[in-house]
């Protein structure tokens, strides 16, 4: 058999469309999860409750110690069963935004711990507490910090994405699998996704060491 | 007439601008001790990387007993080039300033490892060697102590031992003791000394003069890669030539001028 | 909502099945994955530019793609080619070729942390490249590569449920078959999510205790 590149061409234009599903998707994912590991990270320092941080120490390690594709279909399958009517897009970008969430709480309690005490003992003095401390100085210093690993999360989210193929969603993933189930060669459109998933991603990591160039010039 | 024994011809090296070795060429007698004295940034080290083809010139040749330890431009290297590379190395010990004595071994291990290895002697003979040039360097008792137990003298004494074991002809040292303590300096000299007056051939670069002046046969003072001034070392440290080398031997002389000639702040 | 668990008293024995090949595939995918990525790794840092570059393409690309698609890629190319596997071995391939990009960085950065003082003293003494690696180098190297080594085995744990999308019959498949004749989802997935924690567990304490062998010595005495 011989590599015909006329089927990559000709399946550019929906796997384009497929790709820009991808990145919706690793987006609204991955802001989402920002959210949520924010709030997590927040309410680690703040409370003292034995049970929450015990909670949070279990779903970290449930997310950490088994397979993202189990924990997809844990939250496809399962949602029908108790009643909840989510469809498949809320219930990927809900596994991703779970999955994703329990990393980044680990990267910001790195970033939080590699800022300098002295930053908010400084803020403390100066009368800034709670929410205007959290919000005007931990968290911004943290966030710079937490950068480089941040943009590779940013990375494994795209990925992440990919897994939403097997329950149905129409990204870049499953519309490949659409085209060459019709066309018969999975060889050169497999190819041309390979293709468009490394420019994202290399794209991404790019970008991002054009920022962390960018903050260390701005530090110095 | 002394025969050569190493010799170092017509070597040039440049990193990016800078000229570090401009047409250098020396020759070391069989147990001649030659010391490299001179500032900075003068090139000594890279002569001494570039005799046993650690750092290779840009230019030039390296002999060492007549056959060739490298050549530069080198146009292509084989497999059997770098076995007599790697040969000719063997019977060249070098000792570094920072000592790189391997730290995931023992003292013992580290001066029996390359006799396996590299000379595929039997590792009882390997040991047995091993433990007699600790003890001629006063490492005795540190057989089974690990590097970082040592002080520096100590290590350093230890990568002499381990270079030593492995039976060289020929010893290249870069500033054995500028990383060490001044307390620690003397002993490494005194293996030095003792090294030098059992006819081991030796090309030292140091800026302990004091030393120079008691062991090398010749000094070399080299300056901007280039060899200034070479002669005995009553002639070169006592009586200069050049200006170059009179202004090097002021500028020594004033920073070891003691303590009571200068005003200490309070 | 009931939760049956009884279905595994029925289907507990296909579910271990599964899990056990999800092991061999893991340990076969590691026995190939890290050799190559320790060639890689030393390619990489190679004088001839040829090989460094060669092998930078081959980190890159499998470091910045899903592995999903790396699989259905090797799953269709090797027919292509003539070469008709069977779906566990093609999975194999593909884990080993995907777990040797990552274990390529991981030792790559391993053996650039060691001084360049040893492997000075090693070549100057007449050791090759191959014995001063040896002997000298990757030696030291191994306390700073073992941590995210570990990482990077444990992630291939993870990864080889995607071999379940081209019908390899490991655990996430044998769950997905399982539920599909139960009906009883929450159990099946719970349960295999439950053996791939405890595989990551046992993995994970096996190679902390490797680390703990390999990286310190019988107790230093004083100076």
């Amino acid at each position: 058999m011989k590599f015909d590149i006329s089927y990559t061409i000709d399946a550019l234009p929906r796997l384009l469309e497929g790709a820009l599903v991808t990145l919706q998707v690793t987006l609204l994912g991955f802001v989402l999860s920002l959210t949520l590991a924010t709030a997590l990270t927040v309410m680690r320092e703040v409370t003292h409750s034995r049970w929450a941080h015990g909670l949070l120490a279990v779903y970290i390690s449930f997310i950490r110690g088994t397979p993202l594709l189990v924990q997809i279909f844990l939250i496809y399958y399962v949602s029908p069963v108790i009643g909840l009517d989510i469809g498949p897009y809320t219930a990927g970008i809900l596994a991703i935004t779970l999955n994703s969430a329990a990393f980044v709480v680990e990267i910001l309690r790195g970033g939080l711990a590699s800022v300098p005490i002295g930053q908010f003992e400084a803020a403390r003095a100066l009368g800034l507490k709670g929410p205007a401390l959290w919000g005007r100085v931990i968290l911004p210093h943290t966030f710079i910090a937490s950068v480089p690993p941040l943009m590779t999360e940013f990375t494994q989210v795209l990925n992440a994405s990919a897994l939403m193929s097997p329950i149905t969603i129409v990204e870049l993933m499953r519309v490949s699998q659409q085209i060459f189930s019709r066309n018969y060669h999975p060889v050169e459109v497999l190819t041309g996704t390979f293709i468009l998933y490394f420019l994202m991603c290399f794209a991404v990591s790019r970008s991002a060491a054009l920022i962390e160039a960018r903050l260390e010039r701005r530090r110095a | 007439m002394a025969e050569k024994f190493l010799e170092l011809i017509g070597l040039s090296t440049r990193f990016g601008k800078v000229t570090a070795l401009d047409d250098v060429s020396l020759d070391v007698a069989r147990g001649e001790v030659v010391c490299i004295i001179g500032p900075s940034g003068c090139g000594k080290s890279t002569l001494l990387r570039a005799a046993n083809w650690l750092t290779p010139p840009d230019a030039g040749t390296v002999r060492l007993n007549g056959s060739v330890v490298g050549s530069a431009p080198e146009r292509r290297v084989t497999g059997a080039h770098i076995r007599a590379l790697n040969s000719n190395r063997a019977q060249i010990g070098m000792v570094f300033q920072q000592f790189n004595v391997w730290p995931h071994m023992t003292a013992l291990e580290n001066v029996t490892r390359a006799q396996v290895v590299v000379l595929r002697r039997d590792r009882a003979e390997a040991e047995a060697k091993a433990r007699q040039t600790l003890a001629d360097v006063g490492l005795s008792d540190k057989l089974d102590a690990w590097p970082d137990m040592l002080s520096g003298g100590q290590k350093q004494r230890l990568g002499i031992a381990r270079a030593l074991a492995m039976d060289p002809a020929l010893m290249l040292l870069d500033e054995p003791t500028s990383a060490l303590d001044p307390e620690l300096v003397a002993e490494v000299l005194n293996v030095l000394k003792r090294l030098a007056a059992a006819q081991m051939t030796m090309l030292i670069v140091t800026h302990e003069l004091g030393f120079a002046a008691q062991v090398a046969d010749r000094i070399i003072f080299m300056e901007a890669g280039k060899i200034v001034e070479e002669g005995p070392p009553s002639q070169l440290l006592h009586s200069p030539r050049t200006e170059r080398l009179k202004a090097f031997l002021d500028k020594l002389s004033l920073t070891a001028l003691p303590r009571e000639h200068a005003h200490d702040p309070v | 909502m009931s939760l049956d668990f009884s279905i595994f008293i029925d289907y507990g024995p296909r579910i271990l099945l599964g899990f056990w090949l999800t092991i061999k595939i893991v340990v076969l995918a590691i026995a190939l994955g890290l050799p190559l990525g320790a060639l890689l790794a030393l390619a990489r840092r190679s004088r001839f530019r040829l090989l460094s570059w060669a092998a930078l393409a081959f980190i890159e690309l499998f470091r910045n793609t899903p592995f999903i698609i790396q699989v259905f890629l090797l799953y269709y190319v090797l027919p292509f080619y003539g070469l008709r596997l069977p779906a566990e071995q093609v999975g194999v391939l593909a884990l080993a070729a995907f777990g040797s990009a990552y274990f390529a960085e991981v030792i790559r950065g391993g053996i650039d942390a060691v001084p360049a003082g040893q492997l000075d003293s090693a070549r100057a003494i007449g050791m090759s490249d191959l014995q001063a690696m040896r002997h000298i180098v990757l030696p030291q190297s191994l306390a700073i590569i073992l941590p995210p080594l570990t990482n990077q085995m444990l992630s291939l744990i993870k990864e080889s449920a995607i071999l379940s999308t081209i019908t390899v019959q490991e655990m996430t498949m044998t769950a997905i078959r399982v539920q599909g004749e139960t009906f009883r989802p929450f159990e099946a997935f719970i349960m295999i999510a439950a053996l791939y924690w405890l595989l990551n567990e046992v993995v994970a304490i096996a190679m902390r205790a490797l680390e703990r062998r390999w990286t310190t010595r019988p107790a230093k005495g004083g100076a």
